[in-house]
């Protein structure tokens, strides 16, 4: 009886070694958090898109390098006066249960995303769809309530994937993408395997397993020994050792996410452009990208990151405290003034520590900001209030443009109709010739006209300084030297299609 | 005994309505909307009022708390607005997880802090005894997240013997029970120590040892089992405290435990989740303490329920 046991542990602990070092052929990526749904409508997070990535597809695919290609639409045509669109379903493509990719399949997932009953958080991408209508068995009519420009890139978003409707999706994920579902065990690891009937050109390797790893000193201990292959946000303070590894690399790529910090417009003093220019010369962005976050970040020249459509550079604030100090004197403010900056803590790379490195070299211009940071739910609450009972003159945030559109990007966080809590404006900068711009790029179907538009607006936003803008976040990997092809993804997400183990 | 039960079960009651009450108040007076954390920094009002709606979070206070009452009894805690999944099945997923973890690290606790505290108690004040003692005070002050890190660090990274991190075999369960039964292992131990001390100073023993009785019969059979009492009740205590406390030890493994639910779901304002974790949390604690109670008298025949 003893010698059956400890048979039975042996087994166990053999079983144990195995669990983790896997089959060959397995990909395992140690993501932050566990996925929240693997509905791709559900979720929202980051860690949530990069699994249903891998399991469904859009209609149209955001490349790395910022081009809309077709995707599950093979194609389109947009009537003359922009409200009908036309897609091709691409043909030959299956869903993982071995349904085929139909009109209807289309319009029955396009129903369900804009079904206002079902709530989804990012239904607003695709409200100005009217309509959907089956012409043939591959071909979708979409009307438009009026002018939409920027409708491709928000289909590339992957909340609007097409899925098999009437599913429970968390349970059942059936999609059309280059690997299907295998088992989510909660809370630890979903485990995916190749889709032997894709469509397109087929996986590498034969599964994928994405680890939950909340704490960041245990997921790069994973990737050290060899445990899982890719750890996702790196802290940059362990780039060094980490790269000193020989197995390891750490890969720095640009995100879409634009870190800033807003000024309350419509408080004093921040009402006067000067002072928010003040600030802007004030602190000093390059130090603090190299000292505070290791060289991790790109500083901004424009509202939006490069690789977002719409993106030109406009401009920058060089560091010039002398000049700060003298547009503080021509508005009134030679002894500066007092103020609050509100921080995040934890939500942004190094986040409280930015902030504490502009409050030290605001202190230098004579700005005595206190710091004030609350949790996130506490934070949001705080800034998401309207002007007349707003108290915030001073808040960093940051955004991710993750439809590749610098619509998304703009239009919500400068348009005078989106001031909060209405929309996302919270600023409250309101400049009428930026609200036409960004009003008729955002209906003007012609991409070369879109871009001068995004870029006039941008210049006005910039010259009058609706914000401190500080930097775009690169997104920080850690990936073992026998991966090939790893795809990291400005949105934030880890595409692992063309992935192979050497 | 039957009837003590019962009435300790009736007793508890109030004390779980209490603790819904507390807990349904508690994450709706901290500031923040689920709704607009899960439309994220950038939603309209209108995807916001939109999933208000979905949720029920428009419904009254006192709607909204009739609705828990009424699904506690019915076993329904309602659906996880994070998650969108019920309640019910997100705890029956991470629940067995912690209670795993809570009964390897009591397993450790007792298996190092009964022998340690009998030790230490045999030979007060002697090299042992300091060592013991020392090694208790240490196990107590020692953060666990410091602890669990640099088990891993030692353990997994530099000598390979255990996995990083994630839940499975064996192999994954000590790091994590050792890092969590630490400061109970060092509490039990203490509270051994003490109370047999207090028992081996006793008339009794001193008749037994006049009798001759062997040494080691008088510790074991009779003096331990008399210094077991107050030692029973801090484990109860402590075995309530480590389904409760196991966060840290949770997030540093990786470990899909109620308590790493939990605090995702607070930071999303999860109320439907935090209501129903919180509440099990506070059964459990009722139901570890009612079993120590019941345990006494099977140690000490002399203490009667009635």
């Amino acid at each position: 009886m003893f010698r059956g046991s400890l048979r039975t542990l042996s087994l166990l602990l053999i079983t144990g070694v195995l669990s983790w070092s896997f089959a060959q052929g397995t990909l395992i990526i140690a993501q932050g958090t566990d996925p929240t749904n693997l509905d791709p409508s559900l979720s929202t997070d980051s860690p949530s898109a990069t699994v249903s990535s891998h399991i469904f597809e859009t209609l149209f695919e955001l490349t790395p390098e910022g081009t809309i290609e077709p995707w599950l639409a093979s194609g389109y045509t947009v009537s003359a006066d922009g409200l009908t669109w036309t897609f091709d379903i691409r043909q030959g493509v299956t869903f993982h249960d071995g349904t085929p990719l139909t009109a209807n399949e289309v319009k029955a997932s396009l129903d369900r995303f804009i079904d206002p009953d079902n709530a989804y958080t990012f239904r607003f991408l695709l409200t100005r769809i009217s309509e959907v209508n089956v012409l043939d068995t591959y071909t979708v009519e979409v009307k438009l309530a009026s002018q939409f420009a920027p409708l491709l890139a928000h289909l590339t978003h992957s909340s609007t994937a097409i899925v098999m409707t009437g599913l429970d999706l968390d349970e059942t994920p059936v999609g059309t993408g280059p690997f299907e579902f295998v088992s989510w065990e909660r809370g630890q690891r979903v485990d995916l395997k190749r889709y032997e009937g894709y469509w397109a050109e087929k996986p590498g390797i034969e599964g994928l397993r994405f680890l939950a790893v909340p704490e960041s000193t245990t997921r790069m201990a994973l990737v050290e020994t060899g445990e899982a292959h890719v750890s996702v946000r790196v802290p940059p303070q362990d780039i060094a050792r980490l790269n000193a590894n020989p197995n390891v690399t750490v890969e720095n790529v640009s995100s879409v996410r634009t870190i800033y910090i807003y000024f309350n417009n419509t408080m004093e003093p921040m009402n006067d452009p000067r002072v928010r220019q003040a600030i802007n010369y004030a602190v000093n962005k390059e130090d603090i990208a190299e000292f505070v976050l290791g060289g991790a970040v790109r500083v901004s020249d424009a509202p939006v990151s490069p690789g977002v459509f719409g993106y030109t550079p406009v401009g920058n604030y060089d560091y010039d405290p002398e000049r700060a100090r003298a547009l503080l004197a021509e508005a009134g403010y030679p002894d500066g003034f007092s103020t609050t900056l509100y921080s995040p803590n934890g939500r942004y790379l190094q986040d409280i520590q930015i902030s504490e490195a502009i409050q030290s070299q605001l202190a230098e211009v004579g700005i005595d900001a206190t710091i004030e940071t609350l949790e996130w739910a506490a934070y949001l609450a705080k800034t998401n209030v309207p002007a007349e009972e707003n108290e915030v003159p001073l808040a960093m945030l940051g955004w991710g443009t993750v439809t590749g559109d610098a619509d998304y990007g703009l239009f919500a966080l400068f348009h005078t109709s989106q001031h909060v809590p209405d929309g996302s404006n919270r600023s409250f900068y309101s400049n009428s010739v930026v609200d036409a711009l960004l009003d008729e790029a955002r209906s003007n179907p012609d991409p070369a006209v879109r871009e001068q538009l995004y870029a006039d607006a941008m210049q006005i936003i910039w010259d009058e300084a609706a914000w401190l803008f500080l930097h775009s976040e690169t997104q920080l990997v850690a990936v073992r030297d026998n991966v090939e092809g790893l795809v990291i993804h400005p949105t934030e997400r880890y595409l692992a299609h063309k992935v192979s183990l050497r | 005994m039957l009837q003590y039960t019962l009435r300790r079960v009736l007793i508890a009651i109030p004390s779980i309505l209490g603790v819904m009450i507390i807990v349904f108040a508690m994450v709706r007076l901290a500031p923040g909307d689920p709704a607009q954390l899960l439309a994220g920094e950038f939603a309209d009002a209108e995807t916001i009022e939109l999933i208000r709606e979905r949720f029920g979070l428009n419904d009254s206070m006192p709607r909204q708390f009739t609705r828990f009452v009424t699904g506690v009894f019915q076993g329904d805690l309602g659906e996880s607005t994070r998650t969108k999944r019920l309640v019910t099945s997100d705890l029956a997923t991470f629940f067995p997880n912690t209670l795993e973890l809570a009964l390897g690290a009591i397993v450790v606790a007792l298996v190092f802090g009964i022998p340690a505290g009998i030790l230490a108690s045999l030979r007060p004040n002697s090299p042992i005894d300091l060592a013991v003692m020392l090694g208790a005070l240490i196990g107590v002050s020692m953060p666990v997240f410091w602890f669990g890190l640099l088990a891993i660090l030692i353990f997994s990274v530099q000598l390979g013997w255990f996995p990083v991190a994630g839940r499975g075999t064996l192999r994954h369960l000590v790091l994590p029970a050792l890092t969590l039964g630490l400061s109970s292992m060092a509490i039990i131990a203490r509270m051994t120590r003490s109370s047999m001390l207090e028992v081996l100073n006793q008339d009794f023993v001193r008749t037994a040892r006049a009798k001759g009785l062997f040494w080691r019969a008088i510790v074991l059979k009779h003096a331990l089992r008399n210094a077991l009492v107050p030692v029973v009740t801090v484990i109860g205590l402590q075995f309530g405290a480590l389904l409760a406390g196991a966060v840290i030890t949770e997030t540093v493994f990786t470990w899909p435990g109620i308590g790493s639910l939990l605090v995702v779901s607070i930071l999303a304002r999860d109320y439907p989740v935090v209501q129903g974790a919180v509440l099990l949390i506070a059964v459990s604690f009722i139901a570890v303490n009612l079993i120590v109670d019941l345990v006494y008298g099977f140690i000490d025949p002399r203490i009667r329920y009635d």
